[in-house]
């Protein structure tokens, strides 16, 4: 039977879903070094530096003993501050070996279980629905909900919910017209913002220069101008248009009805940063662009869907409503839950009937299995040669049943 | 992913930033050490030579710290590489995001799998972030087109006594386009009030309590019936069964409502209105009072096993309850994101084949791949055209010609000679007007 062979686990593919998993709390790992290392060798250069100077001046004997301790006192604060930054990097790093941790165990589970049917499974299932529907709800900003259900379910190392909320705050900061903590965190990724050749920080500062010219005063016009002088140069080779535009723009007043400027004064600006904000995040740390629940429910109503599903009549399969307590269970996808959100996805292909054996026809045309038909004509109370129709109701002789063949 | 594992452990504890801290604090100690020999003495000759000694140690401190951060460097690269080793990336499909322009509906979906799920606080915390977000014109959202449609749950949430035919169809129900946003429709309220009487009534069964779910079965008995669901005489019988039993076995008070005397009456009370349906059934439950003595060697010892009775009663429960709310007794969303994960890699394995033939994927009605999903997750009878070898639809549906066999319309048009065609898997020839048109 194919149906033996669906329901092994694939262990090769079954963790596409899951890669973002593991490969987010080992890109942050890098990224916490880079910017441990940073500060490590800036303050260790410093105090070698200085601890060297002061060794030369007090050899030299042009500095007294109280400017060594002067400078002595100056090492030790830099280096009580390397400590305490470098104790939070090691904080972070600590958990987040915790969580890589965690979370290989998690995926370890799988590898004992061969098929779906497996009762451990279905356990392991409602836990990855679960990380997918936190993934889900963090990336709209539903921080609240994710963290009860993250509590709820006690799967902390299993979600990262820091990574998105620090997200959607520079998101949220962005909407509300901000571009501080967006340009912070531009500095934070410099490197790697430089290597995916976003054009982020470009146009953080273009929307910095639209806001001096919004206020359309002359004295913030002069602003500006410094500002495009201090800041726009780095791009002059690489979006030659946009700063000729930007420069354009210095002779167009917020009102302006010219193309593209206009545009540029436009409010709807500041979404499209915090869109192009979401998407060099995600792109940076290796995220896919969209939630994965949206993923997994694409290719799932696809994969469950029939034509039946939006079908104008009932089938004689189940639907709710018509369905008899007889068939196994409600199609997920006929639910209300699904229902609508599946009408614009493909049904799945099919190369081989699947219906039940010893079908049987009704007089008004539909067909049931004789097993179904028999069960329902008992429970309904019905003399030895009689059935019911499991959707309509009817009550037939048995001698008016037809077999059918499905090849 | 037990290598990966393995790896993991493998992974030296100690190539960690922390001992980068513990030799910045070795630095702080000598730092500290000289600046208390330069104050106590305060004298340039000591001061010198202090700084001077100083040197060394630091410099080697610091070294300690660069090689700290080399081996933490060296760590994390083995860890990349047993990722990329064990673990590799594949690409996600990540061109064509089918579901990004509904958000209202996922909401709902999601809304609603917490309430029957029983996460009665995360689903209303959720409720009201999600309606918050909606009413500020979302700006966590991406602009949307506003034309996602809402679903009523109205007809289907209003079971008591409703014409089963308004259930029917729950498609049938959804309001005109645009009109309200998602959540609001949701009636969470009432939602999590039908899901928190489930729970409740569960919980009894679990105590083995048979009477709330009873007397839900007996109120909602018509649509039962219509149903064909016999859960109302199961329930009963249970009762009957675990009354007789007597108070040994149930731990309910031993008076002439328990025991035999106590399952006599109660059928006598409740057995008449199943009289038309399970009269046989009935008729054994009473015979076996003749039998009481010795039970397990009698022809009825199968009707008196209740192992498992009460979770069987339990899962038929659950799976009216929810029907009967036009839901399905499994969480659409948990099958439906189990199928996905089913069915991503044939999804990733066509997305890959097109894109090096430079082909699109399209929307079209039909997977352009198959994706088996295990039996338990069809839910509909599918016909195969043998002829066609494609699936029958609406506007091609299954035709069964005389001699049974069964065809799509199509097939049959295009075999037809004038009125009269041959079947194709048997020497049978039968005429156009002969063939009907069934429903699966």
């Amino acid at each position: 039977m194919a149906n033996l062979e669906a329901s092994k686990i694939n262990h090769d593919t079954h963790l596409l879903l899951d890669q973002p998993l593991l490969r987010l709390p080992y890109e942050l790992l890098r990224k916490n070094f880079r910017s441990a290392r940073f500060v490590t060798e800036k303050d260790a250069e410093f105090v070698k530096n200085k601890l060297a100077e002061t060794a030369k001046g007090s050899l030299d004997g042009k500095s007294s003993p109280e400017d060594v301790v002067k400078n002595l006192d100056v090492m030790l604060a830099r280096m009580r501050g390397l400590k305490r930054k470098l104790s939070t990097y090691a904080d972070e790093e600590t958990k987040l070996y915790r969580q890589i941790d965690a979370r290989v165990a998690h995926l370890r589970e799988l590898s004992d279980m061969h098929t779906v049917e497996d009762v451990k499974y279905e356990t392991w299932s409602r836990r990855r629905l679960d990380r997918l529907m936190v993934d889900y709800l963090l990336r709209h900003g539903y921080n609240a909900s994710a963290t009860a259900l993250v509590d709820e379910r006690g799967m902390q190392d299993l979600v990262d919910i820091d990574t998105f909320v620090a997200m959607s705050r520079i998101r949220a900061s962005l909407l509300g017209g901000s571009v501080t903590e967006a340009l912070a965190w531009c500095s934070e990724n410099k490197k790697g913002l430089r290597e995916m050749h976003s054009n982020l920080e470009f146009m953080l500062r273009c929307q910095q220069f639209i806001e001096l010219m919004r206020t359309d005063s002359p004295s913030k016009m002069n602003d500006a101008i410094a500002h495009a002088k201090k800041y726009f140069p780095p791009f002059n080779d690489t979006y030659p248009t946009e700063v000729s535009v930007m420069a354009g723009l210095l002779a167009h007043r917020p009102d302006t009805e010219v193309e593209p400027y206009a545009e540029c004064y436009s409010a709807e600006r500041w979404s499209r940063l915090a869109d192009a904000f979401v998407d060099a995040h995600n792109k940076l740390l290796g995220l896919p662009s969209f939630p994965l629940l949206h993923i997994a429910l694409s290719s799932g109503l696809s994969a469950l869907k029939t034509p039946a599903c939006h079908g104008s009549q009932p089938t004689s399969s189940s639907r709710p409503g018509h369905s008899t307590s007889l068939t196994t269970s409600v199609c997920p996808i006929c639910s209300t839950e699904l229902n609508e959100l599946a009408r614009n996805v493909p049904y799945a292909q099919h190369s081989k009937s699947h219906v039940e054996s010893d079908l049987l026809l009704l007089p008004n045309n539909r067909v049931y299995g004789k097993a179904r038909l028999e069960e329902y004509a008992s429970k309904a109370g019905l003399g030895p040669n009689q059935v019911k129709d499991l959707v309509t109701g009817e009550v037939y002789p048995s001698d008016k049943l037809k077999k059918v063949y499905i090849t | 992913m037990e290598n990966l594992q393995k790896a993991l452990a493998q992974t030296n504890k100690t190539h960690r930033l922390s001992s980068a801290v513990d030799n910045v604090d070795k630095i702080i100690e000598l730092l500290t050490a000289a600046r208390e020999q330069v104050v106590g003495a305060l004298d340039p000759h000591t001061t010198s030579l202090t700084i001077t000694k100083l040197q060394n140690p630091t410099k080697s401190a610091f070294d300690a710290v660069h090689e700290n951060m080399q081996k933490v460097s060296t760590a994390h690269r083995k860890l990349g590489k047993a990722l990329d080793k064990h673990f590799p990336l594949k690409p996600l499909p990540s061109d064509h995001d089918a579901m990004a322009d509904h958000p209202a509906l996922i909401n709902r979906a999601i809304a609603m799998h917490l309430l029957r799920e029983g996460q009665f606080s995360v689903a209303s915390t959720f409720i009201e972030e999600a309606q918050d977000d909606t009413a500020h014109h979302n700006p966590y959202h991406r602009t949307q087109p506003d034309d996602t449609p809402s679903v009523d749950l109205d007809e289907s949430m209003d079971e008591d006594g409703a014409d089963p035919d308004a259930k029917a169809s729950p498609s049938a129900t959804a309001s005109s386009p645009g009109d309200g946003q998602d959540l609001s429709s949701l009636q969470s309220q009432e939602l999590q009030t039908r899901f928190s009487e489930m729970y409740s009534i569960l919980q009894e069964l679990k105590a083995r309590n048979l009477v709330p779910a009873i007397e839900w079965a007996r109120a909602n008995s018509s649509e039962l019936e219509t149903r064909g669901s016999n859960l109302e005489f199961e329930l009963s019988k249970l009762q009957y069964v675990w009354l007789f039993k007597g108070p040994t076995v149930n731990g309910l008070p031993d008076d002439e409502s328990n025991g035999r005397a106590g399952a006599l009456a109660y059928a006598r009370r409740h057995f008449g209105r199943f009289q038309g349906r399970h009269l046989c059934e009935i008729d054994r439950l009473a015979g076996a009072m003749a039998f009481a003595s010795n039970i397990p060697a009698s022809p009825y010892r199968d009707d008196f096993a209740i192992d498992g009775a009460f979770s069987d009663v339990a899962s038929s429960f659950t799976r009216e309850f929810c029907s009967l709310l036009g839901l399905s007794a499994e969480s659409p969303l948990y099958i439906a994101a189990t199928a996905g994960a089913l069915a991503l890699p044939q999804l990733v394995k066509f997305m890959a084949k097109t894109r090096t033939k430079g082909t699109e994927w399209t929307t079209a009605n039909e997977l352009a791949f198959e994706t088996p999903l295990p039996a338990r997750m069809m839910y509909h009878s599918i016909f195969v055209c043998p002829v066609l070898k494609g699936q029958t639809t609406e506007s091609n549906p299954p035709m069964m010609i005389p001699c049974g066999h069964v065809l799509a319309k199509e097939t049959l048009q295009n075999l037809c000679k004038g009125t009269r065609f041959k079947c194709p898997y048997c020497p049978l020839e039968g005429q156009i007007k002969d063939a009907r048109q069934i429903i699966l």
